[in-house]
């Protein structure tokens, strides 16, 4: 019986509860959740659940780094491993050997390490992205030919922008061969001519759905497309690859239209005001022509056009009235002259023999006179000559305090050395001369 | 109809509208002379209406590259609205 059985230690129940725990090893699916992975701590400790069961795990983190995934709460996840008990507390947990991430997580992972991969080749450097065109001519379209996402973007661009031309590739977006025919679709409208910017879109569907966008293939032809490509694919929180090497991520297929357009209500818009800045910029030109001119025509040379010959015209009438007064006036005071020299003459005629004498008399006055004066005149002029004369005369040279020597022989002494002493000379004076006995004789050196 | 308006020099929407915006400029300085102004003012004409009929153009021409487009507003996205608004 049961009772006669001996009772079990805590210790040596849980013993025996961990060693048959630990003969089951499986695979286990579920949902991460409480995930707990604490730096210091020695393992990584979570739940694994699903609808109606919950399950306490833990991994050693030597096993966790190992197997590279990261796991959120959320995430599926795959895990192999052991129950196990934990005698401390009475507990049972399960010992995760092995992780992988399971469905959309393994996905995820995978995409991730794409995405790292292309990013270390720079394709999603800002640099390499390039600007979209302000009026595309033509319009690339890679999208599927049926749903909303290709209406979306055609009913966007009719009203936005009618003016471009749509060149459409009707690709098959999800499933088998979706990625083949995005490429195709890319590579196709890429070739087209006069194609400024292709749109790449999608509606929103489940991540497995869009996984095509999340292929290196179709990231390649995004990178390879002559022309920049804006992506509108599924909904705001999913970034795809393509996305991310796109040279414009819009969230919608919608907005995607939007940015690879312009609304032609704006460009209409800059087209009215560009309209009426041309008009208003002609009209102040020829204001500005037409005030240049103004400013010339204002001067008095044109305003009038006997401006610049006035003077002179009215010059020439002032010489002409100048004249005509002129000559009549002359021939009027010439004609008196005459008459009043005829009526002189009768009037003089009489009286001329009278006059004459007294002009007779008049002129042996002056006669008289005028030998008198030059008379005077010759005499004032002799004494000028006399004094003239008497200046070059040695007397007027005397007269200046000069003597002459004369000696015994009458000869003018001229030097000392033709005298000797005790010899008797003579000295003429300017007044009366003088008997003279040289007494010393020095003779100039 | 609604064919397409051709540019003059089959400059591009964004050439003729950049030109445009030129003419305007350079007439705006007063820096040139009136008979050029003139001969610009009329060229900013032409560009002006081409670019405005460009825009004005209603219909939206869709070329289907590959596949046949589907869907209950297949009919309406494609092909009509141009001839209805003309």
């Amino acid at each position: 019986m049961a009772s006669a059985e001996r009772a079990l230690s805590v210790s040596d129940a849980l013993a025996l509860a961990k060693g048959a725990l630990e003969g089951v090893r499986v695979r286990v699916v579920g949902e991460v959740s409480e995930a707990t992975d604490k730096p210091g701590y020695k393992a990584l400790y979570f739940s694994l659940k699903d609808g109606s069961s919950v399950m306490p795990c833990l991994m050693w983190r030597d096993a966790y780094t190992a197997c590279g995934a990261k796991i959120t709460d959320g995430a599926l996840i795959e895990v192999a491993g052991f129950f196990t008990a934990y005698a401390a507390k009475g507990r049972m947990q399960f010992q995760v050997r092995s992780l992988v991430l399971a469905g959309e997580g393994a996905l995820r992972l995978q995409v991730a390490e794409l995405a790292r991969r292309l990013e270390a080749e720079g394709l999603m450097r800002d640099e390499r992205k390039r600007p979209l065109p302000s009026f595309p001519r033509r319009i690339g379209v890679v999208t599927s030919p049926r749903g909303k996402a290709v209406h979306d973007i055609l009913r966007t661009l009719k009203r936005r922008y009618p003016a471009a031309e749509l060149v459409v590739a009707g690709v098959q977006v999800e499933g088998e061969g979706a990625v083949a025919q995005i490429v195709r679709g890319i590579e196709a409208v890429g070739r087209e001519p006069g194609i400024d910017v292709v749109i790449l879109g999608r509606g929103g569907g489940s991540y497995e759905d869009l996984m095509p966008f999340n292929s290196e293939e179709v990231a390649r032809a995004v990178v390879a497309c002559p022309v920049p490509v804006v992506t509108g694919i599924g909904h705001e929180p999913d970034t795809s690859i393509a996305d991310m090497v796109a040279d414009l991520r819009a969230s919608t297929p919608t907005a995607a239209a939007e940015a690879a357009a312009p609304d032609a209500d704006d460009v209409g818009r800059r087209l009215e005001s560009q309209r009426r800045l041309l008009g208003r910029a002609l009209s102040h030109l020829v204001d500005a022509y037409e005030h240049r001119v103004c400013l010339v025509a204002q001067r008095p040379v044109f305003c009038d056009p006997m401006a610049l010959l006035g003077g002179r015209m009215q010059a020439l009438d002032q010489v002409a009235l100048a004249l005509g007064r002129a000559l009549p006036q002359r021939l009027e005071r010439e004609s008196a002259v005459l008459e009043n020299a005829a009526r002189a003459i009768e009037r003089v005629g009489p009286q001329f023999t009278v006059a004459h004498e007294v002009r007779l008399a008049r002129a042996g006055e002056w006669t008289v006179a005028a030998g008198h004066a030059l008379v005077e005149s010759a005499e004032r002029a002799i004494a000028n000559a006399a004094a003239r004369l008497d200046d070059l005369s040695p007397l007027a040279i005397l007269g200046r305090g000069y003597a002459v020597c004369y000696g015994a022989d009458g000869a003018v002494v001229r030097a000392s050395a033709e005298v000797v002493e005790g010899e008797r000379v003579r000295v003429r004076l300017a007044q009366g001369r003088l008997g003279c006995v040289v007494e010393t004789v020095e003779t100039e050196e | 109809m609604a064919s397409d308006v051709v540019m003059p020099e089959g400059l591009s929407f964004g050439e003729a509208l950049a030109e445009l915006e030129q003419i305007v400029r350079a007439l705006e300085s007063g820096q040139i002379e009136l008979e050029d102004g003139l001969a610009r003012y009329e060229r900013g004409v032409a560009l002006l209406r081409a670019c405005q009929e460009k825009l004005a153009q209603a219909k939206q021409r869709v070329t289907m590259l590959i596949g046949e487009l589907e869907g209950d507003e297949g009919a309406s996205a494609g092909d009509d609205g141009g001839e209805a608004e003309q």
